[in-house]
C-alpha cells in the first residue's frame, strides 16, 4: 500500500492533525521534511498542512517554496499525483507556482479564526472522493488568506473550472470569494479552510471528514 | 566620587537596599564585588525572589493533594488526572512590559509561560488569558488593546498552541497599569517522561540552547519589581523581544531530548535569564556548577559578563547533561537548525564559579542567592469588611428605563469576539469549546474533556478582598460544574500594588487565606502561581486582582450544556445559594459568603450536570456581572428568549447575587433535575419559559435581534481610532 506524505517545515503546526486525519481514515502516513527529498513512486498523495513555515519570514510560504522537498513535491505533481496544500500549504503552493493567484493579507489586517460558510464549485478528482457536500461549514485560521489574482487571471481561472471552494459570504476579502482552487490539470489543489478541525461532531462540525 | 556616594549609586543601579547590602555583606563575610552585584540584583529581586509574599504563599502548601506530581517550587505544578494522562500548567504576568510595549510584551508573556510547560517534557496543549484595562477613553488605551491582542496573537498562533478561553476587564484603576496574564496548559501522556530543573552528577555538561543573548530585557526582573513613574517610557529598552517561530523549533527539540530520555534537567531562562536558570538549577540539585561566561552565544561580541547574566533574550534553555549524550543532544537540536553550545559544568562542590575568558568572576554558593533571599513580613491586618450594610438601597429605576441593549453594548458588557478572533482555536484538532464559551474544552486522548477558565472579578475585589477572592475560584469553579465538569486544581497569578502598604498587604494576605481555603474545600490544589507586585503608578495602586486559572474534567465531551438557550417551551429554573447581594454600580453589599460551604457543594453539582443528557439539560449559565436580566438577556443571544414568570420582582432581576444560575430543562427531565439539585442545598425557583425572538417580564419586552446587534458592535466602537 502506497503513503500518504505529510510535509513537514520548520514552523509547520498542522503536521500531527493531518497525519492523524489520514490515519483515521485508514491511510499509512509519514513525515517527509524540508531538506529531504523523496522517492516520489512511494507515495499515493501529498498533503502540505498548515502553520507558520520558516516563521511566513519574508512571506507566507515563500521560503519554503524554495525548499530542497519541493523538488520532489513539484516532480510528483508534473507526474499527475495528488498534491494538497492547507492554509500555509496552500501558501507554499501558490508560491512554487504549482497553485495559480496569490494569497495577500486579510482585508481586515488582522488574523481571523473562524467557521467559514463554503460553496464546492468544482469537485477535485481525489480530495473529496469520499464525499464533499455542496454546502459545507469549515474552520478557518489566517492572517494572510486573501485569494488575489488579475481579472483575466481569475476570469481564467473560472473557466476552466478551477475553482474549488467559494466563501458563502467572504471573511477574508478574497476575490471572487475564492476559498480554494485547482490546477489546470486539477491534480493540485490548495484551499485556506481546514478539513482535518472539522471531522468528528465534537469538533463542532463533520464536513472535513470527506477530503480524503 | 566618595566610597558613601559610589556605594548609593551602586543601590540605586542594582535595586538593592541598605538592610539588604547589610545582610549580604554579612552572608559573604565582605561586601559584594564585582558581578556580585549583579547577581544579588536579580535574585533578590522582588520577581525572583518573592521576599513579600513567600512567607504568605506557604499557606498554598496546605491545599497539596495526593494527585499533585510537583508543585511549587519547578517551573510549572504537575497533576495527575488519571488513565496515565498528567496536566501540567500555570499562570504569569506580563504586565510592566505589556504596559511599556503592548505587543511585545504580551507576546514574550506567552513565550515564557509556554517555556514553563515545555521545559517539564509536556506539550502546551491551551493558553488562555486574563486582562484588565483601563477605560477604553483613557491615553493609549485604544493602542494598549490593539498592541495586547495583537501580541498574543502573533505568538500563540504561529507556535500553534490555541488560546481557548480568557477573561477581558476594564476599570479606571487600570488606566496607568494594565494588567497582561497568560496561562499555558500542557499533557503528559502515557509513556511520556516528566522532566525537571534540579541540576546533578559532577561532570555532566551544561549546555545553553536557543536563540543566542543579546542586550535585551537587561534588568528586566528588577523593574517588574518597582512601580512606574512619569519616565516609564525610558523603560522600553528594558523590555525583550519574542520570536514565536524560534519558540516552536525549541518545543519541537527540547520535548524531543526529553522524550529521548537525553538530559537530567532543564530549565527555561527566564526573568533574570541565565542568572536565575544556572542557579536555581544548581541550589535545586545541591550541587555545584561551574560556568564559562565567554561560551556563551552573543548575538553582540561587545557584551560583557554581568550584561550577559542580566539578558533576558527570548526562546533560551539551559540544560544539563550526561558527557556522552552531548553528540546526541547536538544532533537533534540540529535537525531544527538550533545551536547546543556547552557552556559549563556540574562540579562536586557546592559553589557556582563564574568564568570570563579565564578568569573567575566569582565563586559564590547558589544557596546564599537563592536559599538565603530576604524574607519580609511586611505590616498587614486581618480582614475587616468595609462595605458590608444591613440592606441596599432602594432602587430609583423602574423597568421602562431599563435599556438592555444599552448595556450589552457597554466595555463592560459587550461581545469579546473581535478578541478571541485573532486567536486560532482550533490547531491541535483537539477543541471541542473555544473562546466564544464560559467555558473551554479540550479532548484528552482518554476521551474525556479537558476543562479550562479563568477567574477574579475586579468588581467584587473592589467592594471587598476577602469575597472577591472567594469567587476568583468559586466563579470559574461553578462555571465548569455547570457543565459538568469538576474543578481538578487551580495557578494564581496575584496582581497587587505596592507591597510596602499595609492596606494592599491586608487584601493580598486576605486573598491568599481564601483562595487557599475554597481550594482545600475543593480538593482543588494551588500547584503553580506568580506573584507581580507594585503594579502602581505615581502612587496609584491598581484594584488588587488575584487571578485563577482552573483546570476540570468531565468524563465525555458529548453532552456538555450549551452556555445560551438552545429550544422554546423549554423550562429555565433559577437555581440559587444566595448568600451576598449587590448591584452593578454599588460598592455596597449585604450578606456573607461561606466560601467553604459553596465550595463544597460544588462536587456535587458537577457530577448531577453530568448525570443529564444534553437533551435534558439543555443550557446552563451562571447569572453574573449586571444581574439577573442581563444574564438572561445574554443566554438568549441565539434568538431563543425567555418569558420571565412575573411573580420576579424589579430587585430580584437587576441584584447581583452570589450565586445564582440558571439551567435550561426540558419539560421532561423538569422534576428530575430540579429534585437533584434540592438535594445538593441547592434553592431552585421556576424562572421562565423560554420563547423566540423576545424577553419578557410582565408588560415590558427586549427584542433579541437588538441586543445582537448592540453586543456585537460594542467592542469595535471601543477602540475609537484602531482599524
Amino acid at each position: 500500500m502506497k503513503s500518504i506524505g505529510v510535509v513537514r517545515f520548520p514552523g509547520t503546526n498542522c503536521d500531527r492533525d493531518v497525519l492523524e486525519m489520514a490515519e483515521a481514515k485508514g491511510f499509512r502516513a509519514q513525515y517527509l521534511w524540508h531538506l529531504d527529498q523523496f522517492d516520489t513512486g512511494a507515495f499515493e498523495a501529498l498533503i502540505l498542512p498548515g502553520g507558520f513555515s520558516y516563521g511566513d519570514y519574508l512571506r507566507a510560504g515563500a521560503l519554503s517554496a524554495k525548499s530542497p522537498v519541493m523538488k520532489s513535491v513539484r516532480e510528483f505533481a508534473e507526474k499527475g499525483g495528488p498534491v494538497l496544500g492547507i492554509c500555509n500549504g496552500f501558501q507554499v503552493l501558490v508560491e512554487s507556482g504549482l497553485l495559480p493567484g496569490a494569497l495577500v493579507q486579510n482585508t481586515s489586517r488582522r488574523f481571523i479564526d473562524d467557521w467559514a460558510e463554503l460553496e464546492l464549485v468544482n469537485s477535485h478528482p481525489y480530495f473529496g472522493k469520499s464525499g464533499v457536500s455542496k454546502k459545507i461549514r469549515l474552520p478557518i485560521a489566517h492572517g494572510e488568506g486573501r485569494f488575489y489574482a488579475s481579472e483575466r487571471d481569475l476570469d481564467a481561472i473560472e473557466s476552466n473550472g478551477q475553482v474549488w471552494l467559494r466563501y458563502q459570504s467572504t471573511p477574508n476579502g478574497s476575490m471572487r470569494g475564492i476559498a480554494g482552487v485547482m490546477n489546470q490539470k486539477k491534480n493540485v489543489a490548495g484551499l485556506m479552510p481546514h478539513p482535518e478541525r472539522a471531522l468528528y461532531s465534537w469538533m463542532g462540525g463533520t464536513d472535513g471528514w470527506g477530503f480524503l | 566620587m566618595s566610597q558613601d556616594a559610589d556605594l548609593k549609586a551602586k543601590f540605586k543601579t542594582y535595586r538593592i537596599n541598605e538592610s539588604e547590602y547589610k545582610h549580604i555583606t554579612s552572608l559573604l563575610g565582605r561586601p559584594p564585588q564585582g558581578v556580585e552585584w549583579a547577581l544579588f540584583s536579580a535574585l533578590w529581586s522582588e520577581h525572583c525572589s518573592y521576599k513579600s509574599s513567600r512567607v504568605h504563599l506557604k499557606k498554598f502548601g496546605k491545599t497539596i493533594t495526593d494527585k499533585v506530581v510537583t508543585a511549587q517550587g519547578e517551573n510549572a505544578g504537575v497533576l495527575d488526572l488519571g488513565f496515565d494522562e498528567k496536566v501540567v500548567f500555570k499562570m504569569e504576568s506580563h504586565n510592566h512590559p505589556s504596559f511599556i510595549e503592548p505587543y511585545q510584551g504580551a507576546a514574550t508573556g506567552v513565550g515564557g509561560i509556554l517555556r514553563d510547560i515545555f521545559t517539564m517534557g509536556a506539550r502546551p496543549v491551551v493558553l488562555a488569558d486574563y486582562l484588565c484595562f483601563g477605560e477604553p477613553t483613557a491615553k493609549r488605551m485604544p493602542t494598549l488593546i490593539d498592541g495586547v491582542v495583537r501580541g498574543i496573537s502573533g505568538y500563540g498562533n504561529c507556535v500553534g498552541v490555541p488560546t481557548l478561553t480568557g477573561q477581558t476587564n476594564f476599570d479606571a484603576a487600570y488606566n496607568n497599569n494594565i494588567l497582561v496574564n497568560a496561562m499555558a496548559v500542557g499533557l503528559l501522556l502515557p509513556g511520556e517522561e516528566l522532566a525537571l530543573s534540579k541540576a546533578k552528577g559532577a561532570g555532566n555538561l551544561v549546555v545553553y540552547v536557543g536563540a543566542k543573548t543579546g542586550r535585551d530585557g537587561v534588568h528586566g526582573a528588577a523593574m517588574a519589581s518597582e512601580s512606574f513613574d512619569e519616565n516609564s517610557d525610558a523603560k522600553k529598552p528594558n523590555v525583550q523581544i519574542g520570536d514565536p517561530y524560534f519558540e516552536k523549533l525549541l518545543i519541537e527539540s527540547c520535548l524531543s531530548v526529553i522524550q529521548k530520555k537525553l538530559v537530567v534537567a532543564i530549565q527555561d531562562m527566564g526573568a533574570a535569564g541565565l542568572t536565575s536558570s544556572s542557579f536555581e538549577m544548581a541550589s535545586k540539585g545541591q550541587v555545584g556548577m561551574k560556568l564559562d561566561l565567554s561560551k556563551v552565544p552573543l548575538r553582540d561580541a561587545q557584551m560583557g559578563p554581568e550584561e550577559i547574566l542580566l539578558s533576558e533574550s527570548q526562546e533560551r534553555m539551559l540544560l544539563v547533561c550526561e558527557p556522552g549524550k552531548l553528540a546526541d543532544i547536538q544532533k537533534e537540536f540540529d535537525i531544527w537548525g538550533l545551536d547546543a553550545s556547552v557552556v559549563g559544568e556540574i562540579t562536586s562542590g557546592r559553589k557556582v564559579s563564574l568564568w570570563w575568558r579565564g578568569e573567575c568572576l566569582t565563586e559564590i554558593d547558589p544557596d546564599l542567592l537563592v536559599e538565603n533571599a530576604p524574607m519580609y513580613e511586611r505590616p498587614y491586618s486581618a480582614w475587616a469588611p468595609k462595605h458590608q450594610k444591613a440592606s441596599l438601597p432602594a432602587m430609583s429605576t423602574d423597568a421602562k428605563t431599563w435599556d438592555l441593549k444599552g448595556q450589552l453594548g457597554t466595555s463592560e458588557h459587550c461581545d469579546r469576539t473581535w478578541i478571541y478572533r485573532q486567536y486560532d482555536q482550533r490547531v491541535q484538532a483537539r477543541t471541542v469549546r473555544g473562546a466564544d464559551h464560559d467555558v473551554a474544552f479540550h479532548r484528552l486522548p482518554s476521551g474525556r474533556g479537558l476543562a479550562v477558565t479563568v477567574g477574579c472579578r475586579p468588581a467584587w475585589m473592589k467592594r471587598d478582598a476577602r469575597i472577591g477572592a472567594f469567587d476568583a475560584v468559586l466563579y470559574p469553579s461553578l462555571q465548569m460544574a455547570i457543565k459538568g465538569a469538576e474543578v481538578q486544581g487551580l495557578t494564581d497569578c496575584l496582581n497587587f500594588g505596592n507591597p510596602e502598604r499595609p492596606e494592599i498587604m491586608s487584601e493580598f494576605v486576605a486573598s491568599v487565606e481564601a483562595i487557599a481555603d475554597v481550594s482545600i474545600a475543593l480538593g482543588a490544589p494551588v500547584i503553580s502561581g506568580n506573584v507581580s507586585f507594585y503594579n502602581e503608578t505615581l502612587g496609584q495602586n491598581i484594584i488588587s486582582t488575584p487571578a485563577v486559572g482552573a483546570v476540570g474534567l468531565r468524563g465525555d465531551v458529548e453532552d456538555i450544556p450549551h452556555d445560551r438557550f438552545q429550544e422554546q417551551g423549554s423550562t429555565a429554573l433559577l437555581v440559587s445559594l444566595a448568600q451576598v447581594r449587590t448591584r452593578a454600580g454599588l460598592t455596597d453589599f449585604t450578606g456573607e459568603l461561606d466560601g467553604v460551604g459553596v465550595a463544597a457543594k460544588i462536587k456535587g453539582l458537577s457530577e448531577l450536570v453530568q448525570s443529564f443528557k444534553a437533551s435534558e439539560i439543555l443550557s446552563t449559565q451562571m447569572s453574573g456581572r449586571g444581574g439577573l436580566l442581563l444574564s438572561v438577556a445574554k443566554m438568549s443571544m441565539d434568538g431563543v428568549g425567555l418569558a420571565i414568570e412575573a411573580g420576579f420582582t424589579l430587585e430580584d432581576l437587576s441584584d447581583e447575587v452570589l450565586y445564582q444560575m440558571v439551567f435550561e430543562v426540558s419539560p421532561a427531565a423538569e422534576a428530575k433535575v430540579q429534585a437533584g439539585l434540592k438535594k445538593l442545598g441547592f434553592d431552585v425557583q421556576k424562572l421562565g419559559v423560554t420563547q423566540g425572538q423576545r424577553i419578557s417580564w410582565k408588560n415590558h419586552g427586549w427584542s433579541i435581534d437588538e441586543m445582537k446587534t448592540s453586543a456585537r458592535e460594542g467592542f469595535g466602537g471601543l477602540l475609537d481610532g484602531i482599524s
